[in-house]
Parts: C-alpha cells; structure tokens; sequence
C-alpha cells in the first residue's frame, strides 16, 4: 500500500510516518509540507511543498499515485500560520493534493484530520456530541474542518473510495506548536469569570495512533477522537501553577490583545474552548479503531506543563568529553 | 418491603481519593486544609459534562444536613453501570437533592442529574455539581460512559403524581437499564400541604426495565412504549407508598 502523508511537517504528521514505517504493508510513504520533518523518518519520502504551489503539488501527488492518504494538511490559526494563512494553505492544500490522488486512478482511501469544532457549542447544542450530533461550527477553524471533510467528501462520491473524518480533540503537549498550550503557559491567563466549561486534551501519539489504524482499517465516516477526562480553565492554570485572569464579557477583546502582546495569540476557536469549552464522545472511535489505552486528559496536561532540563552547553559538552 | 442499604449499613466503604478519572464513585473527602490546598494547586478534575467530583463530594453533606431521606428497596439501584432514573416531581427543586442523597447512601455513587436550565451563573455551578441540561445526545453519551442519571417526569406542582415522561430522553437511553422511583415528599422544601416539617422524604426503588430484547436503539415505538411503562410504574410505586 502506498500511503500519501500531507503536513508530514507537523509533529502529529511526522509521527504518523513514523508509525506507518513499522507496518509492512505499507510498502511506499511519501510527504509533503512547507516545513520539513520534526524527526528522522527512515524510509518516507519527504518533497518540501508549499501546499500553495499547485503545480508542483499535483506533479508530486500524481507521480507518487497514492492508494491511501493522511491528510494532516489543515492548518490550524496561530499554531504556525496565521489565521488567513492558515485557511488559504489547508484550503489549497485539500483541493491540490486530495483532487490530484484521485485523479492518479490508485486511491482507495482518505482519513482526514478533523476536530471537534466542527459541532460548535452554545444554547441548544449538546455537550458531549456523538458522531450523530448536528454540526454547526461557531468559529472560523470549525467552519474550515466543516468545508475540508465537505470536500473530501465530494471526492469520495464522485472517485468511489472511502473517506474517514478523525474529530480530534485539541491536541496538546510540551512539543506540539498549539496555539492553547501556548495561552495555558503565560504566566496569567484569562479565564471565564462566571463559567468554568470543560475541555478535552488528546496526546500527540494518541492522534497519530487512531490516524495510521483509520488508515490501516479502511473505517469510511466520522469518528471523534477523544482521551477520557476533561479539564477545565480554572483547573487548568492552576495545574500549570499560573495565574487565573478572571475574564468577562468585552473584556475578552482586551485579554486577546494582551495575549498577542505576550506572544500568545488567542484565535477565535482557541477563546471558544475557554469560553464555552470543547469535549466529545469518543465511544464509537474506541471500538472501531481497537484504540485501547488513550492518554487522559489530565496526564496530556501534565505534559503541556513539563519542560525538559536545560542543561547549559558547556557543562553537557564536559559531560560528553 | 426492604428498607434501605443505608438503614442496614450494608453501604460498601469509600476508597482513597484519586480525583483523577472516577467521576463515579464516592471518595472519602480531604481534611479542609487538604481540600483547599488540592483546589489552589488545581489537582483535581472534571469529567467530559463539567462535573466536579470532588466539589460534588464536599459539598454533599450541606443538604444531608438538612434533608431526611429514607430508600426503600436499595437493593434495585446497581453499584456499578449506567442506568437511568426516572422520578416523579412536584416542582422539581428538593427532589433531585432528595435522589442524589439516596443513591449516594445507598450505593455510594454519583448521581447525574438531567434537566438543568440554561441560565447564566445557575448552569455552570450545577453543572460542576453533576447536573446536564435536557439534551438528549448527552444522556445517551452519559450513558455510554457508565453513569447513573435521573431523568424527571412532569411537574405536578402541589399534586402528588407521575407527569408526562421524557420520551426524548427515553428514546436516548433505549438498550440501558431504567429504574423508575417514586419520591415521596417530607418535610423541609417538600410542597404537599399536611406534611409534618420534620417528616423524612420517602423514595421508593422500582424494578429495572428494559425495552424487549433485540429492540433496535432508534426505535421511536418502542421509546414511547417505554415510556408510557416508566410513567405506570412511578404511578404504582407512589400509590403503593400511600398506603398504609
């Protein structure tokens, strides 16, 4: 099986090829992306595309003729793009690299990245939705996981193969570029003031994990893919040892100004799961997949908050000398 | 009739807190420097619908302190596993304290109670307390995750009786058990006129039931059938209980 890996740049795309360089049946993994690999890959192939570049994205995918593909294509706002940005490379993205395989003639099957944004939150939306639930996106990055899975779909009816949509939930960790885990490492962090809504965290080797066996099990339709637990703002920062910055009302227009100056930017979807929160019902994902043991949220946390030792380089080159 | 698990002190001991991932089961409660401590340092969780388990377990004993409750047949509430209680109410303020002090006696587990109003202020701190609004995707998803919940009928306001039951909700929880229990109004926050202010509530356990087996769980049928059964059994349990 020939597996196409889009955003194999990231770190939950360079940590799917990994996985998929252990299964034998995939013979051949190609990817591409406009930042080159977070690890050594072994036997992928990585072309350094930006995915805005149709042409050499469609020469890339057509050539490489995939029969299966991991579309971590989707930028999410403010993790390495800005929100624009972000919307215009995920966009381009979905429509070169997925129209392109299955235009090749070989593909069979697409596992999207997705999220739980796609369900939205507020009065009348459930709190914990299944797969079943109604979708309706209140944010930006939930409308672009709506249109992505939209178009993966159009491809899936008119070339015959089937398409699975992961929701994750947000994933996080001290290495994953998340544009939350970065607002949830400031030392104050604003938080809702009369509100203390849940969230869901999802490890980055969970996500991959449930990507390669969506890829492997050839699953067709959503599924969401949650860790057990939840956290909540208030919890949150102070598991993290930081500062609540009680928030209410316009004053969130204010705390977003603030956090960009921080060096944190907080995008609409990322003041939605403070304000609102974002959990889901993983159930269908467990048995499905055979997930088996999923990182809970807390313990995602505990890493999103856990920094390594520095260790100043002229005492490590004493210690390797 | 049996009387209830706590009367006979057959309640299982509470196990050490973790405050991790059971939002299930009953903890022991810190000491109350301990307790504030674990709130400051944020080493507590709460679950997928909000729930605060160890905010639940603190402030449990507030309406055991002013509420006496007594359970008949105990013994149908199961220790382990989703299931979902359905209850009469008159208007529906004590009677989910009243069933969250019995289960908690009698099975030492949490209950999840459905029906909370979308208001400012008033949903989240109920939410942390264990309550969920009407939803019934997040009953079903409740259910899947192994809770005990309690669903209301319709008011009956100053009435004693079983009101209209939750066929949505039903519906949702079609393929699980559910328990229907009459609670009976005491003293203290109970409406029924003639009621001595010091008499204790009364909730009476009924027999499980269940939709026939192989019922498909989007079978409307079948939900309303369930239903219209939940609501003669709750009827059967109060007038049972009024006799003498």
């Amino acid at each position: 099986m020939r597996v196409l890996v889009t955003g194999m740049g990231g770190e939950v795309g360079t940590r799917v090829a990994q996985l998929l360089e252990e299964h034998d049946e995939v013979t051949e993994i190609a990817g591409c992306d406009y930042v080159p690999p977070r690890r050594r890959l072994r036997r992928s192939e990585f072309k350094r595309i930006d995915p805005r570049d149709r042409d050499r994205l469609v020469a890339f995918v057509t050539d490489f003729a995939p029969h299966a593909v991991a579309h971590f294509g989707i930028y999410e706002p403010d993790s390495r793009l800005s929100p624009r940005e972000a919307a215009r490379a995920s966009e381009a993205c979905t429509v070169h690299a997925l129209g392109a395989a299955a235009r090749a003639g070989s593909l069979q099957h697409v596992v999207v990245r997705s999220g739980l944004s796609v369900y939205g939150r507020g009065r009348g939306r459930a709190l914990m939705p299944a797969e079943d639930a109604p979708i309706a996106p209140n944010n930006a990055w939930g409308r672009l996981l709506l249109e992505v899975e939209l178009l993966a779909a159009g491809i899936a009816r008119r070339h015959d193969v089937t398409v699975c949509a992961l929701r994750y939930a947000t994933i996080a960790g001290s290495h994953v570029p998340s544009p939350l885990g970065r607002v949830l490492r400031l030392p104050t962090v604003p938080v809702p003031a009369l509100a203390d809504p849940p969230f869901s965290l999802l490890g980055r080797d969970d996500a991959a994990r449930a990507m390669v066996e969506a890829l492997l099990r050839g699953h067709d339709g959503p599924l969401n893919v949650v860790g057990p637990g939840a956290t909540s703002p208030w919890q949150a920062v102070r598991f993290g040892n930081r500062l609540p910055l009680p928030v209410e009302g316009p004053g969130w227009r204010l705390a977003r100004r603030l956090t960009e100056l921080l060096g944190a930017p907080l995008p609409d979807h990322v003041c939605d799961i403070l304000r609102r929160g974002l959990t889901g019902d993983g159930t269908r994902a467990y048995e499905v997949l055979d997930l088996g043991f999923v990182r809970p949220t807390q313990e995602v946390l505990a890493d999103l908050y856990a920094w390594a030792t520095v260790t100043p380089i002229v005492e490590a080159t004493r210690r390797v000398a | 009739m049996s009387t209830s698990a706590v009367t006979d002190g057959r309640a299982p001991t509470a196990i050490a807190p973790n405050y991790g991932i059971d939002a299930d089961r009953v903890l022991t409660v810190d000491d109350p420097i301990r307790w504030l401590l674990r709130r400051l340092d944020g080493r507590f969780a709460v679950d997928e619908f909000g729930g605060d388990p160890h905010l639940m377990d603190l402030l449990a004993p507030v309406p055991a302190a002013a509420i006496r409750v007594e359970v008949e047949e105990a013994h149908r509430l199961p220790r382990a596993g989703a299931a979902l209680l359905v209850s009469n109410r008159g208007i529906g303020l004590a009677e989910p304290f009243v069933l969250g002090l019995a289960v908690r006696r009698a099975v030492r587990r949490r209950l999840r109670v459905v029906g909370l109003p979308s208001l400012p202020v008033i949903r989240p701190l109920f939410q942390k307390l264990g309550a969920i609004g009407y939803s019934p995707n997040d009953v079903a998803a409740m259910l899947r995750a192994g809770h005990l919940l309690a669903a209301p009928l319709g008011m009956t306001w100053l009435r004693a009786g079983a009101g209209e039951p939750p066929r949505s909700l039903l519906a949702a929880a079609l393929g699980f058990p559910v328990i229907p229990v009459a609670v009976c109004q005491g003293g203290l926050f109970g409406t029924s006129p003639g009621v001595w202010p010091t008499a204790p509530w009364r909730v009476v356990i009924g027999e499980p039931m269940l939709p026939p087996p192989g019922t498909d769980p989007h079978d409307q049928l079948a939900a309303a059938e369930l239903a219209e059964q939940v609501r003669d059994a709750v009827r059967a349990l109060l007038d049972q209980s009024r006799e003498p």
